[in-house]
């Protein structure tokens, strides 16, 4: 008994009004206009990890991206939480 | 028109310059690079853009296109309205943006956002807990990662959105297929969306420091 294709509906403008107006990337309008001598800042509010290996390497990112603050460089990280999820699959995708 | 409406970022190297109808009435999309990032841009004539029905549905027809072109390849959605002033203030953000870019593509990297709401008749007396396990039992196991939206209505049992690999669509459409014939969903209407750039699975902020 074959079941009919399911497909997703690309078309509700209601999904793609929630998407579009309420989620993405959000670049404060001070960065998208100044360029002479803006600090970035940079608030990643959530960051999704696949493995415990790209946990590690996240760590290791981090490490430096702080190292870097301190040391006067753009980037500044004010706020990061990390969330493993062990059912993540496969875990090879995020290396 | 010298200023430059901003779709997303993606890893430079795909040839993204196409026409057609973009945000604000221009009809050519075009990169903006600097070193490994690629801003995918059309110029408009201010840096903040009225949010009308139709542009916003040109932001996300736009990024389609831009994902089928790219070809699995991911793209980091930006929010509606992303306009700048200058290539260079541009240019500026993706310098200094760029741990957060290599983060967020590395978390979506060749895969969709799918969306599910379930939603039920009014006064419709449902189980919901049922109907939710039901659904993660069918559903979670494909997805890399979901997360949960707003219920603006009592009568949303659940509003989820899904990142799924882009290999495994089918499989996650026979998925829900299924589970619209399952006997815990009887009584509520399934809405099936997308797929989407991964817009709910990048949380990204970059402000500027004064």
């Amino acid at each position: 008994m074959a079941s009919p294709q399911r497909r997703p509906d690309s078309s509700s403008l209601a999904e793609v009004l929630d998407r579009v107006l309420d989620k993405g990337i959000v670049i404060d309008i001070w960065a998208r206009i100044s360029v002479v001598g803006i600090e970035l800042l940079t608030i990643e509010a959530r960051v999704v990890v696949a493995s415990v290996d790209t946990f590690l390497h996240y760590a290791e990112e981090i490490a430096k991206l702080e190292k870097a603050t301190a040391d006067g460089d753009l980037e500044d990280l004010e706020e990061l939480e990390v969330e493993q999820r062990p059912e993540s699959s496969p875990q090879s995708a995020s290396q | 028109m010298t200023n430059r409406y901003v779709y997303g970022i993606v890893e430079s190297g795909a040839d993204l310059e196409f026409e057609t109808d973009a945000v604000g009435g221009a009809n050519e999309v075009y990169t903006v690079s600097h070193r490994r990032y690629q801003a995918v841009v059309s110029d408009i004539d201010t840096t903040d853009p009225e949010e009308t029905d139709e542009d916003a549905k040109r932001h996300d027809e736009v990024l389609r296109e831009i994902m089928e072109r790219t070809n699995g390849h991911s793209i980091i959605p930006m929010q509606f309205g992303m306009a700048f002033e200058s290539n260079r203030a541009l240019k500026n953000v993706i310098r200094g943006a760029r741990p957060a870019f290599r983060r967020a593509i590395r978390d979506i990297e060749g895969r969709i956002e799918l969306g599910l709401k379930l939603v039920t008749e009014e006064d419709a007396d449902v189980d919901r807990e049922a109907i939710e396990e039901t659904v993660a039992d069918a559903l979670e196991s494909l997805a890399a990662q979901s997360v949960e939206n707003d219920h603006f209505s009592d009568r949303l049992v659940l509003n989820r959105s899904y990142l799924v690999e882009e290999d495994e669509r089918e499989t996650f459409d026979d998925a829900v297929a299924e589970l619209e014939d399952h006997p815990d969903l009887e009584d509520v209407m399934v809405q099936y969306t997308g797929p989407f750039a991964p817009y709910s699975f990048v949380d990204v902020k970059i402000g500027a420091q004064r």
